[in-house]
């Protein structure tokens, strides 16, 4: 076909060239990927994802199960894209998938000739000696939809929220009825459709509308809605909704990631999302070249395209003569036209239609059935024969076998909230009733599809929609309309086959679901549907059940013997159509999802060298270039300075809570296991915290500003926590009872200064007002004054083990201040000093408050017995949590001094090898101690002085350590005293 | 449920919306308090924070079986 130019309404005379699978092909502006290759004369577009058996293409939309092809070069592919639904560009390359080498040969399908067929639960019953995971990787290579990118560029998609009175979803007849009724009466309404055009099944239906053609009222329609406000969102699917929120995505080209995502929260939400047509199973109807009826009245309408030249239709009702003569007129040679049902069933305008298509050479066969399709890569011929005879086969050489067996309503965006469904036998189909309020259905997707029926149920909903939302403008007359004619259909879900043939006879086409699994599956054991479908895989995948679900249940009634009401479909969860990643997390991405905390120091220690990490949300320092190749040497040096000299470190991360009023002694009593009531004004006191359930949350510094007010400090990685604990108890137990809590961490920044000589230091920097109050400042007692005419709160503390202050200062000084202390001789260190500095001292770091220690597991036994009622305090008394071989935070070294061991290995005893007694939390090389030294969580039956095996067979090999105190260096604190 | 109203801030998207806990039932023993959750199918009492917004707590009742949300209270007479 090619050269020729094809005319569809959706085609331009623009040719464009493709490669697929590495062949150059030509197509034309407006073509898909599918219309293109089949106008080419390409039938077979992909294999199926188990049995590897070549496929075509067999729907028109995103119901495709099989045609999905990877778009791009690696590594930069998508992969799953729907053929039908991808428009073509020019120098797109394409590649079909689940194949190996090469489509036309595959080697894993060369695994199933002569083996027979996989069935149910083949993977699972085969490969289980020695064990799964022996076959895994190799079943794993062969399993799977597409090639994974290789890289992630799909670019963010615009989100965007918005609200209206009604929602319509699909632009076909009904929802176009439904949109224009809704605008006409004064709403506000928003219509969107999956397809790049609007009209659904009108763009092919015999139908005039309001005295038109139906494509010329589709125009006139739109021209009316546009003038009317409404928004016409196309190449947009909705996807899914909940809590009256709706989602569609917007995928121009049919590209997946969107490129807008829609939020929409309509007053009333009409679906008329249409039905999916559904196949008929017979032996090997998943042959290239067996299609749906209505893809192919699609791809001649829209494309151009004729999908064979010899064609077998094969139905159930009466639309498929008005579908055989549409074909036939286009110029394709109709052969027979396979209907199952006798002549009774027939109506009027059928008889009609099939009458004039014998006079033009079509056979048209009543009471018969296509028992199976044949031909090698491809059809060749359909076997007939009568229903009352089924032996009794006829061959009719042909290229298509053109199927329909009925349509199910698209209830899933209704569905996925909650509803029931009710079978209705006309359409041999269930349809979503018991919506909730200001949700219907309407249209095709309400069950209905004789066209003037469909209008009047579109119009309606549109009305009442409006109506909800307050609109009671005049919503227009109903549109009178004739269309194809009602399909009196008779439900049939497959041909006659014997057992062997039940295996060729698929229901699940992506999942290569076949009767014979059904029949396996029940004789398994697995009866309901919802068990069926995971035992199969019927209804999994990207086309969610919509090509194979009901029939697959329609069949398993069969064989149960039940009605098929009474089986029911599987439950239909979103997204109803494939999604990507990236649409998923819209805007949520870098540094959208996690925003930057910086401290006022933040931009010095990117200039000065420092290597920065995240902590919750900050960026901290963990080490400076400068001090060493790696963070291993240069925390040595930074901590090791502290000792001989001093340094200083960014402390700004802490976070500050401000809590103030009447009762704020009070209340942090409630809140810690010390008491703050026992405070003295200017004096701070270390302090801990429990969560409800008794273990420890946090720990920090409470400094008393005044009476009633206090600075509560808390770890850097929990500020943000503990101010939503602080402001829960306030608002809680003590509201009403002045307490005011306020978050001052980013009013003040903080620089820790440590070392012997941070006195001296600081002498020279603050000056000599500051001087006498640095002299005389005791432990744990803090002034407040003034530092370049901005406040600075000195507090005498210590997380080094060394003379140490902390200078509480606002921003707007902090780095002068910091600039200050450098040019009188201090450095700046890092989180791996910090942590080498507390560990040597025994001090926790976070590794120890991980959310399962007790204040007895971290030896704060005298913090308890102080008898403080707080939060969390009443859990203590659990009996867990004084058993004996619960684990006590002890210190850790080398039996020998010289091996290394690191957070996270096992401690085992002599006697029982296998079962660890405890582990390391936290282990630093200490450079002042000339050994690795660490903070261990270890069974209370453990004595200090016990030796253990340290075990980290996969880091660094075992060792043998003795439990030791916690603290390694200066345990009587006369340095952090002096 | 995808949005909650906030009694301050008017209604915004759950995710500006911390959960914090199902409340207990009122006397219940601490152990219970901590352990022994309520989990009510059609009506839930639950305390909800504000985090992204006026960082008031939030009474919630709702049925978590319909995603409806019954009442909204501002705890503590509101973020200070």
């Amino acid at each position: 076909m090619n050269g020729t130019q094809r005319r569809g309404t959706r085609l331009t005379d623009t040719s464009l060239r493709f490669t697929f699978d590495g062949r150059e092909y030509c197509g034309q502006v407006g073509d898909t990927a599918a219309s293109a290759l089949l106008a080419s004369g390409v039938r077979a577009m992909g294999r199926s994802v188990k049995y590897r058996r070549l496929r075509g293409v067999l729907a028109a939309g995103p119901e495709e199960p099989n045609a999905l092809f990877t778009v791009g070069t690696s590594p930069a592919v998508i992969p799953n894209v729907y053929a039908p639904q991808l428009e073509l560009r020019d120098g797109m390359v394409l590649k079909s998938q689940n194949r190996w080498p090469s489509l036309k040969y595959d080697v894993a399908s060369l695994l199933q000739v002569g083996s027979g067929f996989f069935g149910a639960g083949f993977y699972y019953k085969t490969f289980i000696w020695p064990s799964w995971h022996r076959w895994e990787a190799t079943i794993r290579a062969l399993a799977g939809l597409g090639e994974a990118p290789g890289t992630c560029e799909l670019p963010p998609p615009a989100v965007e929220h918005f609200s209206c009175d009604v929602l319509v979803a699909g632009a076909g007849a009904a929802g176009l009825a439904a949109a224009r009724a809704a605008a006409r009466a004064g709403a506000r309404v928003v219509l969107c459709e999956r397809e790049p055009v609007c009209g659904g099944e009108l763009e092919f239906e015999f139908a005039t509308i309001e005295g038109r053609p139906a494509l010329a009222w589709v125009d006139a329609t739109l021209v009316e809605l546009a003038s009317l406000g409404v928004r016409v969102l196309t190449d947009t699917t909705l996807v899914g909704g909940t809590g009256g929120e709706y989602v569609a995505h917007h995928e121009p080209g049919g590209v997946p990631g969107a490129n807008s995502v829609y939020k929409i929260r309509p007053v009333a939400f009409v679906i008329a999302m249409g039905a999916v047509e559904r196949p008929i199973a017979f032996i090997n109807n998943d042959l290239p070249g067996v299609m749906l009826l209505g893809a192919a009245e699609r791809f001649l309408a829209r494309y151009g395209v004729m999908v064979g030249s010899n064609l077998v239709l094969f139905a159930n009702h009466d639309r498929v003569y008005a579908a055989a003569t549409r074909l036939a007129s286009a110029g394709m040679r109709v052969c027979a036209v396979v209907d199952i049902r006798d002549s009774g069933a027939l109506g009027a305008e059928a008889t009609a239609q099939r009458a004039t298509l014998a006079q033009g050479g079509t056979e048209c066969l009543l009471g018969y059935a296509v028992i199976s399709a044949a031909g090698g890569s491809h059809v060749r011929r359909a076997i007939v024969a009568p229903l009352a005879s089924p032996s009794a086969t006829r061959v009719i050489a042909c290229d298509v076998v053109l199927v329909s067996g009925g349509w199910g309503p698209s209830a899933h965006a209704g569905l996925q909230e909650g509803g029931t469904t009710r079978y209705e036998e006309g359409l041999a189909a269930f349809v979503a009733m018991d919506q909730p309020e200001g949700r219907e259905n309407a249209g095709a997707a309400n069950g209905l599809l004789e066209l003037p029926r469909v209008l009047i149920d579109g119009a309606g909903a549109g009305t009442r929609g409006a109506r909800r939302a307050g609109a009671d403008g005049d919503p227009g007359a109903t549109p009178i309309a004739s269309g194809d004619p009602a399909p009196r259909l008779v439900p049939f879900w497959r041909s006659p086959a014997d057992r062997a043939g039940e295996k060729r006879q698929f229901i699940d086409y992506q999942n290569d679901v076949n009767v014979a699994d059904l029949r396996a599956t029940l004789e398994e054991g697995f009866v309901d549907i919802e068990h069926v479908k995971r035992y199969t895989a019927l209804g999994f995948g990207t086309d969610q059940g919509r090509i194979g679900g009901l029939l697959g249940a329609a069949i398993l009634a069969e064989l149960r013997g039940e009605p098929l009401k009474d089986v029911g479909t599987s439950r239909l969860r979103p997204p109803y159509h494939s999604v990507t990643m990236s649409s998923l997390a819209g805007l949520r991405v870098g540094a959208r999802l996690r925003p930057m905390r910086r401290t006022p120091l933040h931009d010095w220690h990117l200039a000065n060298g420092g290597v920065l990490e995240p902590m919750d949300l900050w960026m901290r320092t963990r080490y400076y270039r400068q001090n060493g190749p790696a963070v291993f040497e240069a925390g040595i040096a930074e901590a090791q300075r502290v000792r001989t000299s001093g340094g200083i470190v960014d402390g700004s991360t802490l976070g500050k809570i401000e809590v103030a009023g009447p009762n704020a002694a009070v209340f942090l009593d409630s809140l810690y296991l010390n008491k703050a009531s026992t405070i003295k004004v200017g004096r701070s006191k270390y302090m801990v915290n429990l969560r409800e359930d008794g273990m420890v949350l946090d720990d920090g510094i409470v400094l008393r500003l005044a009476d009633d007010r206090f600075i509560a400090t808390t770890s850097s990685g929990h500020g943000g926590h503990m101010l939503s604990h602080f402001e829960h108890y306030r608002d809680t137990e003590w509201s009403g009872r002045g307490v005011t809590v306020t978050d001052v961490t980013e009013s003040w920044g903080v620089i820790v200064v440590a070392g012997p000589q941070s006195r001296t230091v600081l002498h020279s920097v603050l000056g000599a007002a500051w001087q006498p109050v640095l002299d005389t400042l005791t432990h744990m007692a803090f002034a407040r004054g003034a530092f370049g005419g901005q406040d600075l709160t000195v507090l005498r503390a210590s997380f080094s083990g060394e003379l140490a202050f902390e200078l509480h200062c606002r921003p707007s000084i902090t780095v002068a201040l910091w600039e200050a202390l450098i040019a009188a001789g201090f450095k700046p260190y890092g989180l791996e000093a910090l942590d080498i500095l507390r560990v040597e001292k025994g001090y926790l770091v976070s590794s120890e408050l991980n959310g399962e220690t007790t204040p007895f597991d971290l030896c704060m036994d005298g913090l308890v017995k102080l008898g403080n009622p707080c939060v969390g305090r009443d859990l203590l008394d659990r009996p867990a949590f004084h058993e004996s071989d619960r684990p006590r935070l002890v210190g850790v070294r080398a039996l020998d001094g010289k091996a290394i061991f690191y957070g996270g290995a096992q401690l085992t005893t002599a006697e029982q090898p296998n079962r660890p007694c405890g582990y390391v939390t936290s282990s630093v090389y200490s450079p002042t101690l000339g050994e690795w030294v660490g903070l261990a969580l270890v069974s209370r039956k453990q004595p200090e002085g016990a030796v253990l095996d340290c075990r980290d067979p996969v880091r660094i090999g075992d060792c043998r350590v003795r439990l030791t105190s916690m603290v390694h260096y200066d345990p009587t604190g006369e340095r952090m005293k002096s | 449920m995808t949005r909650l109203t906030c009694p301050f801030c008017g209604p915004r998207e759950l995710r500006e919306f911390e959960f914090h806990k199902t409340l207990p039932e009122p006397g219940s023993t601490p152990y219970a308090r901590v352990y022994e959750r309520v989990n009510r199918l059609d009506d839930s009492l639950e305390h909800w924070q504000h985090v992204q917004g006026c960082r008031g707590w939030l009474l919630v009742r709702r049925n978590p079986s319909s995603g409806a949300v019954l009442e909204t209270v501002i705890l503590g007479g509101g973020a200070q």
